[in-house]
């Protein structure tokens, strides 16, 4: 067992092939064999009953035994021996015999005429009672010998039956006949199973050289060569149609491969930005400014400034990869009016210029982690109040869909354009804010919102036109 | 002396612009600022600008496309690109779009002030000049060597950052810590009192007569003084 899963499936399948192959030329070889053995006993049978009708016929005219009353004095010894001689040849021996069985006359003379065989009393009294048509073989010695049974009627149409003629035939020439076919057979079996074989070999060979290429292919895809199999995809067949599959799904790998790069890119963009301030910062410091009371003043707070955004930077970005690593939610049950009902209190610093207007829609129950619920709100309201001009209103509502409730989060900012629109929800992404200089957020903020909504099992877009406003809709699932 | 340089520097972030300006205004440039592109090309047009320090990536437009535009209207100070992007198609790109040289973020603010120097000198600008010489000493800062009077003197590395500290910031007083920072480096973790140390080397080596150029402040540090040559 070990051994054949170790066999290359070239191996396997010519073995199997192999297999097959020398089972159905077995087969047709047994079944033409015995199907000309019987073609040839019959023509035999029939050859041989054939050429002693008109002998019996003959016999029974000159001996006078057409006439029912007249065989009794006409059928002698002598005359059975006749027809008994008449009917032997080289290959052949006749009998005549009666009804149980006595031999009446037997037509062998000459040494190298066969040996009649012992008689047969079952078949010989189905002769008599009027079967026409007994064939049967038997076996004398390593001989095989043809039996058949010709009952002796005065006319062909009477009943009455005086004698039963047996008459054995050696099939020494069937069976040289059937000898010289078997290793013809045989010859031709050796040839169609090499040629078989070879054939076999070199088709599955080419079938599996393609499998061999997507082998190859896919240990340079492994080293992060991401090449595709041009050649074959246009195959209609299982291969081409593997290739295909094969193709797209490098396809989606390289595009994953690349967002994961890009990704990683633009982390270490987001990093050395703040990075550079601190440093720049630090070394002006050093190197004379902190003798100036109020440079170290202005260059402390945008260093404290830049380390807070670092450090917030840093736990969105674990936030990030803790939701796309494993999703630990710690889900229970919410009362969703009284949870938005403390939002207010919870966004304090982030709502200093903007009011909160809820408007409470249905009462309803979700399955949430509180702590990421409150995540998901509060990035969505800092959002709205960076965005949205000082004093104008910013609406939390939600409604009711079949399985799931629909959040709606609304600001009167300046909107967003198709572009910001379709790749909002990118990492690091930042919109072209058109007022120009505002404090810049990481662009993790609805990369991250979204990563939370979708552990919920929800979806999150966004509506907006330019120059009134954004709606973030999301959904939470019950 | 010659007024030194006016420097524009086009930059959205709040902390990188301040602490360049807060830099180059304690080498003794005169700076302008801008957060914006558009603003910024409007400063570089009107003002008498000597060198602008642009930034590629601008909330409005990118830094080649400023760039372009300053070249366009015939304006030909040397532009130092900030870049973030180390590609070497982005920094084609850039030199390309008409800026004289690029620097990566994170940048060291000595390498900075280095290509300003640099830039402004091929520019011609007169307040840059590879030769800073008061009373009598000459100092190459391409070359690193001193002169007196024509005679080359041989100065440690110590000793050459502190004279060329003095020589380009004369009158000015800078503290032991100051000293200690700019001469041996800001990691360097020792007291202060080996500024001491290398400043008596360092007078000892100018000679007797102008050993009295550098002045102790007492309490404070030391500063250079030209005047005091007798």
């Amino acid at each position: 067992m070990n051994r054949l899963t170790q066999m290359s499936l070239r191996t396997k399948l010519v073995l199997l092939y192999s297999i097959l192959l020398i089972a159905s030329v077995a087969l047709v070889s047994y079944h033409s064999y015995w199907a000309l053995w019987q073609l040839l006993v019959e023509s035999k049978a029939s050859h041989l009953r054939a050429r002693a009708k008109p002998i019996i016929e003959h016999w029974l005219e000159t001996h006078h035994l057409t006439q029912t009353d007249s065989i009794a004095p006409n059928f002698t010894a002598g005359a059975a021996f006749e027809l008994a001689r008449d009917l032997t040849s080289r290959e052949t021996v006749a009998q005549i015999l009666d009804r149980s069985g006595n031999i009446l006359a037997s037509g062998k003379r000459l040494p190298e005429e066969p040996t009649p065989p012992p008689i047969n009393i079952n078949y010989l009294q189905q002769a008599f009672s009027g079967a026409n048509e007994i064939n049967y073989f038997t076996q004398i010695r390593d001989k095989t010998m043809l039996v058949f049974l010709i009952p002796l009627r005065p006319q062909p149409h009477q009943q009455q039956i005086f004698a039963v003629i047996q008459m054995s035939t050696l099939l020494s020439d069937i069976t040289k006949i059937l000898f010289q076919h078997a290793s013809r057979q045989l010859m031709a079996a050796f040839f169609i199973l090499i040629a078989g074989i070879l054939f076999g070999y070199w088709l599955i060979g080419f079938s599996l050289k393609e499998l061999k290429h997507l082998s190859t292919t896919c240990q340079k895809i492994a080293k992060g060569n991401f090449v595709r199999i041009d050649d074959i995809q246009n195959r209609d067949d299982e291969i081409g149609h593997l290739a295909q599959s094969f193709n797209v799904m490098v396809e989606r790998l390289e595009k994953l491969f690349e967002a994961q790069k890009r990704f990683v890119a633009n982390a270490a963009h987001e990093l050395l930005t703040p990075l550079t301030g601190l440093r720049g910062s630090l070394e002006v410091l050093l190197r004379g400014a902190q003798d100036d009371p109020q440079a170290v003043n202005r260059l402390s707070k945008g260093m404290y400034k830049q380390v807070n955004h670092l450090i917030r930077l840093c736990e969105q970005l674990l936030g990030l990869s803790r939701l796309e690593n494993t999703i630990h939610l710690k889900k229970q049950p919410i009362v969703l009016m009284d949870f938005i009902n403390e939002l207010p209190e919870k966004a304090r610093h982030l709502l200093q210029n903007h009011h909160l207007n809820i408007q409470s829609g249905p009462a309803v129950n979700i399955n949430a982690d509180p702590d990421l619920l409150e995540q998901i709100f509060l990035n969505l309201l800092s959002n709205a109040a960076r965005h949205a001009p000082a004093e104008t209103p910013i609406t939390i509502s939600w409604r009711l869909l079949p399985k799931a409730v629909e959040i709606h989060v609304s600001d009167q900012g300046p909107g967003m354009d198709a572009q910001t629109l379709t790749r909002a929800f990118e990492p690091f992404f930042q919109g072209k804010s058109p007022s120009g200089f505002t404090e810049k957020g990481s662009g993790l903020g609805l990369t991250l919102t979204k990563a939370m909504v979708q552990a919920h099992g929800g979806s999150i877009h966004i509506k907006s036109i330019l120059g009134q406003g954004t709606t973030i809709i999301f959904t939470l699932p019950f | 002396m010659q007024p030194k340089a006016h420097i524009l520097i086009i930059e959205d972030d709040p902390v990188i612009s301040e602490f360049l300006q807060t830099g180059l205004r304690y080498e003794g440039y005169q700076v302008l600022f801008s957060h914006s592109g558009h603003e910024g090309l409007i400063l570089a047009k009107n003002q008498s600008v000597d060198l602008i320090i642009l930034d590629i990536t601008l909330p409005d437009v990118d830094g080649f496309e400023i760039c372009r535009k300053i070249r366009e209207v015939g304006l030909s100070m040397p532009i130092l690109m900030l870049t973030v992007k180390k590609e070497v198609a982005d920094r084609v790109k850039g030199l390309d779009s008409g800026a004289d040289d690029y620097l990566t973020k994170p940048f060291s603010f000595d390498e900075l002030l280095a290509r300003i120097r640099a830039l402004l000198r091929r520019s011609g600008h007169a307040s840059e000049n590879k030769l800073l010489s008061y009373a009598g000493i000459t100092l190459n800062v391409e070359t690193r060597e001193v002169q007196i009077e024509g005679t080359p003197i041989e100065l440690t590395p110590t000793e050459f950052s502190l004279l060329e500290l003095f020589l380009r910031h004369p009158r000015r007083v800078f503290t032991r810590e100051i000293l200690l920072n700019r001469a041996l480096g800001y990691d360097y973790d020792g007291g202060t009192n080996i500024i001491d140390v290398h400043i008596s080397h360092l007078r000892n080596k100018l000679g007797k007569s102008r050993s009295k150029l550098i002045k102790t402040v007492y309490g404070v540090g030391y500063s250079f003084n030209p005047e005091n040559a007798s």
